[in-house]
């Protein structure tokens, strides 16, 4: 869980990537980087296949500096998308404190999108986790492909968004909704900072 | 010439409005815990002691002292 650790004065948060094998997820994290002043850009670990697809996670460590006196990190992470991934994905969302859903706009991908989010839900549940509170946003990508292949923004929501949670349009591949996403999602995890329960000075 | 100007401002852009959003979020939110009221803890009761044998007679509250010094 996220915390504002007064000793150490840092604040560390782990946001998670999650959906259906070549959804965007990468691509997400690739914009991000490729924005990152030069100062901060860390290094983006990203392990891929010889067909480019994710083999283990990517990971991107978002080093804000020093806001109100705290060191300020973001972890982003993404999973593995297809379905013989299981463990990893769940190893992944340990001490996780918030996930963007990056849905597959296309048409013939809704059951995987559907399958995806129940995976997440179930892994979320078997982390000790609440599905139903933990923060999340949803990311509907490739809105940029023709209209005839690609499900509505209403029909993906009332599919896929049934906790009602912020939902954006993605052309992750062009950049397209990746901060308006990365923003809220980033938004609702510092709104439930809280202070660590153990004794601090 | 126009299109590399917003390119360059492009850039910097969207991670310059992405910290600008966080940094007002986390000084708030850091303000909000600072303003938080404090658990004070509970004042320690002294531990009974015999007047005369130097004997613990209450080991229930040598027991919670400890605890709460191990804490």
């Amino acid at each position: 869980m996220s915390v504002v650790n007064y000793g150490t004065r840092e604040i560390t948060c782990k946001i998670v990537y999650y959906g259906p094998g070549r959804s965007g997820k990468t691509t997400n994290l690739q914009h991000v980087y490729s924005k990152l002043p030069e100062e901060r850009k860390g290094k983006m670990v990203s392990l891929a296949t010889e067909t480019d697809r994710t083999l283990f996670f990517d990971f991107l460590p978002l080093d804000l500096g020093t806001i109100s006196g705290f060191a300020t990190r973001f972890q982003l992470y993404t999973v593995p998308g297809q379905v013989y991934y299981a463990a990893t994905r769940k190893l992944v969302l340990q001490g996780v404190d918030g996930v963007v859903f990056v849905a597959d706009s296309q048409s013939r991908q809704l059951a995987e999108n559907i399958e995806s989010l129940q995976d997440l839900h179930a892994n979320l549940a078997d982390e000790g986790l609440d599905p139903r509170t933990i923060p999340l946003v949803m990311q509907y990508n490739k809105r940029d492909l023709p209209a005839g292949e690609i499900s509505s923004i209403e029909e993906l929501d009332e599919t896929l968004n049934f906790r009602g949670v912020p939902h954006f349009s993605g052309t992750a591949i062009s950049g397209g909704g990746v901060f308006e996403t990365l923003r809220s999602i980033a938004s609702m995890v510092l709104s439930r900072l809280s202070a660590p329960a153990t004794k601090e000075s | 010439m126009a299109d590399s100007k917003k390119g360059a401002e492009d850039d910097g852009g969207e991670f310059a409005d992405f910290m600008a959003d966080i940094s007002q979020e986390i000084a708030q939110r850091v303000e909000s815990l600072d303003a938080a009221p404090k658990v004070q803890p509970a004042p320690r009761k002294p531990t009974p002691v015999a007047q005369d044998s130097g004997l613990i007679l209450e080991w229930e509250n040598v027991v919670d002292r400890m605890i709460e010094d191990i804490r």
